[in-house]
């Protein structure tokens, strides 16, 4: 066509065609993503218990919001299937995220405001948490339960953390890889929140237990190009690679690393995120013998957790899986304690639950049961160390017992 | 022995950078439009070829096809949208814009937001003395030298390439020369898609498939390109390897959040002294 056609449509350009479709544009970015009602089945006496769930089902954390929702969904179920909470059915009110800190406070003040939820679960990334939590839980007066993994120092209160923390993925695990790497750590990190903090509590516990921290760097999260550090890994002769760069960048970092022959040398690649979930990123040759620390994993193969993962990959299928790195764990937990809560409190008001959770505890869960350790609003629960073999996780050590998260005492 | 692989680090990036910045200059020079959708074009390519990979076919076979299904997504939404947009660059952004985030956003919904590894048809590395060379890395080395030599012999040696900068020169003057300039945009807008899919399909290895991949090499590449200014072809190529080497190699000296910035304080340093970029040559038009 010819360009010269253009211009009377560009010249009519009027201001009321500017505000119409300005208009329309903020309207559309006011709406985003998508929000699910989830109604219980079934004939039901009483009036629902309403339960925010908000988290990530687009956008770049979508990997971890999509399993997180399927959990919710799961456990929600099954406490309808068992008759409710106090006779009351669950109803569950599921908000897109959408990765966008700012979309996710309008969403969790509609959870709050409009919908009028009994409790909010949800956020992955400790920003989402940090945007979200003062809209639900002092100007919603509501109760907040996030499941991810994260750095600590969260200590608002009713604001329960069911993730593992800083103290429960490096206390055991450091010495571990010690014993099983070496001295001379490397820290090489995404530059945002959470890996500040982990390794300022990592370094602490590797100099105590005798390591040294040779190098501590920071990259922007989406950084492609790692030689320079991959470089100082080799000529340092460091032994443990202790990684907190995060996808996408990780991807191409451990590659780098792999074909400058790290591991080949005897080098430990060490990654407290990567779960089953994670083995995808880079080809299995890449990661051998990477070790990681959480809450759980499929090779604990404890009756319980295999039980789950049969129902979960019947309901979702398998592409999504349900690990502990994307907090479908800590979602799992999160929501079976506070049911125990509202049992145990017979009430739904955030007082009565609040002071009832400060002490729940479920026997069962994967990787085992958990409990809240009174006045912190974290959980202690069991850890497990893993290495990763052939594209699959070996279990190699096991927390004698329930660790502590040493948070909020 | 590190002034080795340092010097291999820098050209193996920068000839991943050139690639992606070959199709986005192609058609930023050539036709005026920043095509913001670049980055998912890239997207797509690397897609393509774990389609591939996924229903057990060879990778290369997948990495030869990826240049001809980006194309023909390139050549549908140019006969359909990005035609709409040649004289309002502006709009073109944004229209494009809004395509990438489509793309984007369908790639994720397929990929159920998951990243994928894709293994490279040469793993490994050979070992030189104490210092190791990815196979892969070297072979992208020297596909990128034979694309580069070979677009640049299209569009400077061919038919096509004179109908192309005749086009670019005074669109009247070629259709009244008999040049269908409607058809001639049509083709350099997918032949630069197409350079976009190859470019994807052969760093798909090195990264991992997922859908914000292209994303971290949009931003840099509109910086090569700026860099390249009205040099055509040749200058976004030019600026690609400049803003290629120096991501980098600074962080060899300095922190790597301060090398990221610095690339673009030094970027545009250079274009505010040597301000014949494309800015200018809109404005003239």
């Amino acid at each position: 066509m010819d360009q010269d056609d253009y211009k009377p449509r560009l010249q009519s350009y009027s201001r009321r065609l500017f505000v119409q479709r300005a208009g329309l544009l903020s309207g559309m970015v006011a709406l985003g993503g998508g929000s699910y009602l989830l109604n219980p089945t079934g004939a039901w006496a009483a009036s629902p218990i309403k339960v925010g769930i908000a988290t990530d089902l687009t956008g770049p954390i979508s990997w971890g919001g999509i399993p997180n929702s399927n959990v919710a969904k799961m456990v929600i179920q099954d406490i309808n299937a068992s008759g409710g909470l106090l006779g009351r059915p669950l109803q569950m009110i599921l908000e897109d995220t959408a990765t966008n800190e700012a979309l996710a406070v309008t969403k969790v003040r509609k959870l709050v405001q409009k919908d009028k939820v009994d409790v909010v679960f949800g956020g992955i990334t400790s920003s989402m948490r940090n945007a979200i939590k003062d809209t639900i839980v002092n100007r919603g007066k509501t109760l907040y339960i996030y499941p991810q993994l994260y750095e600590g120092k969260e200590c608002t209160q009713y604001l329960y953390c069911t993730g593992p923390t800083p103290a429960q993925q490096c206390d055991t695990f450091i010495p571990w890889l010690i014993k099983n790497g070496g001295r001379k750590f490397y820290l090489p990190s995404a530059d945002y929140v959470w890996p500040h903090v982990l390794n300022a509590y990592a370094r602490n516990v590797i100099e105590k237990n005798g390591g040294e921290v040779v190098g501590e760097e920071y990259f922007p999260v989406d950084h492609n190009e790692y030689s320079a550090t991959v470089q100082k890994i080799m000529s340092n002769k460091v032994n443990v690679v202790f990684n907190t760069t995060i996808p996408p960048g990780v991807a191409a970092f451990f590659k780098q690393l792999y074909e400058a022959g790290f591991q080949k040398n005897g080098g430990r690649l060490a990654c407290v995120y990567y779960d089953e979930n994670a083995l995808n990123i880079t080809p299995a040759h890449e990661i051998e013998g990477l070790a990681s620390c959480l809450d759980y994993f499929k090779a604990v193969n404890d009756p319980y957790g295999n039980k789950l993962q049969e129902k979960y990959s019947k309901l979702f299928g398998d592409k999504n899986p349900f690990t502990a790195g994307s907090a479908a764990t800590g979602m799992y937990r999160g929501i079976r304690l506070w049911a125990e809560a509202v049992r145990t409190a017979k009430s739904v008001k955030r007082e009565p639950v609040a002071a009832a959770l400060d002490h729940a505890r479920i026997a069962d869960g994967p990787g085992g049961g958990s409990e809240v350790v009174p006045g912190t609003r974290h959980l202690k629960m069991n850890m497990y160390t893993a290495v990763a073999k052939s594209g699959k996780y070996e279990i190699v050590e096991k927390s004698n017992g329930p660790v502590m998260p040493g948070e909020c005492a | 022995m590190s002034v080795v692989s340092f010097a291999f680090d820098v050209l193996a990036y920068s000839a991943i950078f050139i690639l992606v910045v070959m199709g986005l200059g192609v058609i930023a020079s050539m036709m005026g439009i920043f095509n913001f959708a670049h980055g998912e074009f890239v997207l797509l390519g690397a897609y393509t070829v774990y389609l591939f990979q996924e229903r057990g076919l060879p990778v290369w076979a997948g990495m030869l096809a990826a240049p001809f299904a980006v194309a023909v997504v390139g050549l549908l939404l140019e006969r359909t949208v990005i035609r709409r947009f040649y004289a309002a660059p502006v709009a073109a952004m944004l229209g494009t814009y809004a395509i990438g985030l489509s793309l984007r956003e369908g790639v994720r919904g397929l990929l159920a937001g998951q990243f994928y590894s894709v293994i490279s048809p040469l793993v490994g590395s050979f070992d030189l003395g104490d210092i190791s060379v990815s196979k892969w890395k070297a072979a992208v080395i020297l596909m990128t030298l034979l694309v580069m030599v070979g677009s640049w012999l299209l569009l400077t040696r061919t038919r096509f390439g004179l109908q192309v900068r005749a086009t670019l020169e005074n669109p009247a003057l070629a259709r009244a020369s008999g040049i269908s300039t409607d058809k001639i945009y049509a083709a350099t807008f997918s032949f630069g898609a197409a350079l976009a899919g190859l470019a994807g399909g052969l760093m798909v290895p090195i990264y991992s498939l997922n859908a914000d991949m292209g994303v971290p090499f949009l931003i840099k590449s509109f910086l090569a390109v700026m860099l390249g200014g009205a040099g055509g072809f040749e200058g976004s190529m030019a600026g690609a390897a400049f803003v290629g080497a120096s991501s980098a190699a600074l962080p060899w000296v300095i922190k790597p959040v301060v090398a990221d910035v610095l690339v673009f304080v030094i970027a545009i340093a250079i274009v505010k002294f040597r301000p014949e970029g494309l800015l200018s040559r809109w404005r003239s038009s």
